[in-house]
């Protein structure tokens, strides 16, 4: 059955378009990312322009998102507080990040140096979630672990604005929050995808959340984010395709239902293993892209 | 002697009559015809079979050629720095068709001289002169070649031999052949004004060429949505984001009583 895409002025499989839907809603309810990173170049794949399945995209994660959050809602999972704190954060961290590509593309090899430390940093995020998973599922749940105090902790408690965030059972200072999302946001935007595979681990390790109430609040950001940059989309670029992204959301809003109910059957040391693994796979699909000579060297600009 | 200019006149009146009512006839015949018109995109679309036909003479080769209108498309290029393969920089191409579907009832260069194919820009060659290219990058040489791979990867570009039905002429009658061409219009081709040219081909050259336009547009629903996102930006925005909150909230809504009422019934 084939339907048709007004702004993209395309028609394409309906059937299709769910099902990509609901894979990546799966993986969102699961590990709490938007999974932008997978989805838009699904969608060139099918023959989306670039520009509208980057647009729709943004869209389609508000659909995703919302379901996941009021999901993760009423498991608990969601700390609007330290989230608030994050967004706030990650906005402000966008908003340097497109200032930051302005500067390096002025320097040139721009690309390079993007796209070269995000596989780095994809390496040591994915490869020490991976070992750490690894080594807690041989040890067993059971065993709680002991985090001495370290000279950094002790130095970061003495840090102002001391809040207590009960959802998450951690105490912080608002400034740490807020700016390692802060980072992760330039990161975002240098890159054009959502963060959540940045995000998730650093308010697990850096943190110190529950990797429950991590993938919540990490949907919860997300949502908001997403609002914001769709409504940018259609106005500045009329690139939103409301068909596109509701197809696709019709999928991702039952694969995050179904995500978020297995993600709570699986051990938090399960899902960050399983997060580890994606995270991986991704890093070398990047490493490759950048070794492998393409088959075509030309490829279609994204309108972010 | 007036009488006998009167009736040679009279007879020379008759003969180009005569010669001028078959010559509007066979021009009435050579008619063009491509069904439908106008190819309406409804909210199931899913591409559209085009029928193209008419009449040509006995030893005519047909071409015929679907053009869309000329875009600009811009891109990012590849290229190796070092062993890492990055993007280079930006190249825009521009004065090529959206849409390029070529076919014909004969391989192209056995219809036409190269000098013909170029004129009327029908293969990938002609297209080549007359595509232009801004591309700052070191790599330039391939950009037309790689172009042209990813447009026929994206099924729009196509350049097809055969195809065509034939119809013999009739012994006694006007030596002339009908000829059909059917072809499905790909899905990526978006609403607009297309073209669609019929080349009657002999000796090398082309003898009679016609264009009739070709037009694809969104009706009904897809209309609607394509009109709001291009005049109501704004407000389409809007709508975007609270119909895919409402989208989300609501499978949530429908997921958590369906969830519920199976634990329930265990």
């Amino acid at each position: 059955m084939w339907v048709v895409l007004p702004v993209a002025g395309i028609s394409n499989l309906l059937p299709l378009l769910v099902g990509v839907g609901a894979i990546v809603g799966f993986m969102s309810g699961l590990f709490g990312v938007s999974g932008g990173f997978l989805l838009t170049p699904i969608l060139m794949m099918i023959g989306i322009p670039p520009t509208v399945a980057a647009a729709s995209d943004s869209c389609q994660i508000i659909a995703g998102s919302s379901s996941g959050t009021a999901a993760h809602f009423r498991l608990g999972n969601v700390d609007v507080k330290l989230g608030t704190v994050l967004l706030l954060g990650g906005l402000t961290g966008g908003w340097i990040g497109v200032r930051v590509i302005k500067v390096l593309r002025v320097l040139g090899a721009a690309d390079l140096t993007i796209t070269a430390t995000y596989v780095v940093m994809l390496g040591l995020v994915g490869g020490y979630m991976f070992i750490e998973s690894l080594g807690s599922l041989r040890r067993g749940a059971l065993v709680p672990k002991s985090h001495p105090s370290t000279p950094g902790q002790s130095l970061l408690s003495r840090l102002p604005f001391q809040a207590d965030f009960p959802r998450s059972q951690v105490r912080h200072s608002v400034l740490l929050p807020f700016f390692l999302s802060g980072i992760v946001g330039i990161l975002a935007a240098i890159m054009g995808v959502g963060g959540g595979f940045i995000m998730v681990p650093m308010m697990v390790y850096l943190l110190g959340m529950p990797m429950h109430v991590a993938v919540g609040t990490s949907l919860f950001q997300i949502l908001f984010t997403c609002a914001g940059v769709t409504y940018m989309q259609a106005t500045a670029n009329h690139t939103v395709d409301l068909v596109l992204a509701l197809l696709l959301a019709c999928g991702s809003t039952i694969g995050v239902q179904v995500g978020a109910r297995v993600g709570r059957r699986l051990r938090g040391d399960q899902i960050k293993i399983l997060l580890a693994s994606v995270v991986l796979l991704v890093m070398l699909k990047m490493a490759a892209g950048l070794l492998i000579a393409p088959a075509i060297h030309l490829t279609p600009v994204k309108g972010h | 002697m007036c009488r006998n200019i009167y009736i040679a006149l009279t007879a020379a009146l008759i003969i180009s009559g005569l010669w001028l009512t078959s010559a509007s006839a066979v021009a009435q015949q050579r008619r063009v015809r491509v069904t439908p018109e106008i190819v309406r995109m409804g909210a199931f679309y899913g591409g559209a079979t085009v029928r193209v036909e008419g009449v040509t003479g006995p030893d005519e080769k047909i071409i015929v050629v679907v053009r869309g209108p000329k875009v600009t498309e811009v891109f990012n290029q590849s290229g190796r720095v070092g062993p890492i393969w990055v993007n280079s920089g930006k190249v825009t191409i521009s004065e090529v068709p959206s849409l390029f579907l070529v076919f014909s009832s004969e391989p192209v260069n056995a219809c036409l001289t190269r000098a013909a194919i170029d004129q009327f820009g029908l293969d990938l060659t002609a297209l080549q002169k007359l595509m232009h290219i801004e591309c700052k990058t070191r790599d330039c040489g391939r950009v037309a070649k790689d172009y042209f791979f990813y447009k026929k990867m994206q099924g729009s570009y196509s350049l097809v031999n055969g195809g065509f039905r034939m119809s013999q002429p009739d012994p006694g009658a006007v030596p002339c052949a009908t000829y059909t061409l059917e072809f499905v219009l790909p899905r990526c081709a978006a609403p607009g004004q297309y073209q669609v040219s019929v080349l009657e081909c002999r000796g090398g050259g082309v003898v009679v060429s016609s264009d009739v336009p070709l037009q694809v547009m969104e009706v009904g629903f897809p209309a609607l949505i394509a009109w709001l996102a291009s005049q109501h930006a704004s407000s389409y925005g809007i709508l975007s984001v609270v119909v895919a909150l409402l989208a989300g909230f609501g499978i949530d809504f429908v997921a958590a009583r369906l969830f519920k009422r199976k634990v329930a019934g265990h």
